[in-house]
Order: structure tokens, then sequence, then C-alpha cells
């Protein structure tokens, strides 16, 4: 779209979003939120700066290709993750520690979860936004 | 007639389906099996075991993290459903 003061605000209001969505993903395990909202935000974001400056101003991880490469790679650490978390905790493996709850670094498994979480989140968004948009 | 078969079908299973409704516990009784030991358990233990202060994310991420995971799976499904169906043809 060729608008000077939309691009203007979007251009403000962008990485106020995508902080938001970091935001509420960190803080997951603490607020209420998580991977799939702040995934949703991100999206969001993404896709209002699609709209606005066109497909080749997203950052090019969030392209097609490599979305899917994004996504399959965070589904794999996923399941390794929590797959680890749960046969350690029936043989007694090593796991981080819990930590006081309510620090950021606390809660084990939960934070790197949450983080995996919101990045398959927000690019299966984008993409299926990218599919439908005909540009 | 193969509306009719069609009708008498479709009232069977809406009958059979009420019939199992009308079998539920009734609602906001204390002695329902959904106030069982679970839900307190977790209220009174989640934030021990797992050192998280939101319990929503102690649930889905810790207790229940493999249905978190093949749900994010299903959203993966889902993306490559719609680009199978609405892939660009070669030009």
């Amino acid at each position: 779209m060729d608008d000077l003061i939309l691009k203007k605000i979007v251009k403000f209001i962008t990485p106020c979003i995508q902080l938001f969505g970091i935001y509420v993903i960190m803080y997951g395990h603490i607020t209420p939120g998580g991977g799939f909202s702040g995934g949703t935000i991100i999206a969001a974001s993404l896709i209002l700066q699609h709209i606005t400056f066109g497909k080749n101003n997203v950052h090019f991880i969030f392209r097609k290709e490599m979305a899917l490469k994004l996504i399959g790679f965070s589904l794999i650490l996923y399941s390794t993750i929590k797959g680890y978390s749960f046969f350690g905790s029936q043989f007694h493996l090593p796991h981080p520690p819990i930590g006081v709850p309510g620090n950021l670094f606390s809660g084990g498994f939960i934070l790197p979860l949450n983080i995996l979480i919101g990045v398959t989140v927000s690019s299966t968004f984008y993409v299926i936004f990218t599919l439908f948009s005909n540009e | 007639m193969k509306n009719l078969i069609c009708i008498i079908i479709t009232v069977l299973i809406i009958g059979v389906l009420l019939v199992g409704v009308s079998e539920l516990p009734e609602f906001g009784n204390p002695n329902n099996p959904e106030h069982n030991a679970l839900s307190k358990g977790y209220i009174e233990n989640a934030m021990k075991d797992t050192g998280a202060k939101n319990i929503v994310s102690a649930v889905i991420l810790d207790y229940r993290a493999l249905d978190t995971f093949i749900e994010a799976t299903v959203l993966f499904s889902g993306a490559i459903a719609v680009m199978t169906v609405l892939k660009e043809r070669d030009k």
C-alpha cells in the first residue's frame, strides 16, 4: 500500500508489537500468556508489515522455505527436550534447576518450550497468511 | 429412497447421542467425577513441582506437554495441507 501516514505509523508500531510478543512469550510461566498467544502477536506484526511494505521487506527467516525449516526444527527440538524431560524424571537424569518461582529464569524446561512453541505458531500463521495473499 | 435412509440414520444417531447426554451427571454437583483429587493436587503442587507461577503454563508445558506437542504438530500439518492445496502452479 502506498500511503505515507500508514507507513510511518507501521514503522513506529511494529517494534512495539514485536517486543510485546517477545515479552508475552518470555514471561509465559510467570504471567498469563505463553507461546501460543505471544506467537500470534508476533505473527500479527509480521502480517502488518507484509501488508504495508510488501513481502520483500519481511525478514528472510519468515519466508516460506525458511519458515518450514524453522517450524520443523523447533518441533524436533521440542520433542527432544520434552522426551528427555519425561525419561529423565523417570531415570533421575540431571535436569535444570527449578529456581525461585517468579524469576525469569526459573521453571526448568518451561521457558525454552514456550519459546519453541512461539516460533512455531508465529511462523505457521505468517506462512498461512502468505499463502492466502495473492501478491 | 436414499434420502429416507439418510434421515433414518441421522435420527438414530441423534437419539443415541441424546441418550448419552441424558446420562451425564448433574451440573455443579460436588460429588461429580470431575471434582476428584487431581485438580486439587494441581492447584496445591504446581508451583512446587515445576517452579512456574502461572498454573496454566505449568499444566500445558509440564504435566501435559505431550498434548501441546501434538497441538503444535496439528498447526504444522494444517500449514502443510494449505500449502498443498494452494500451491502456485509452475510457470
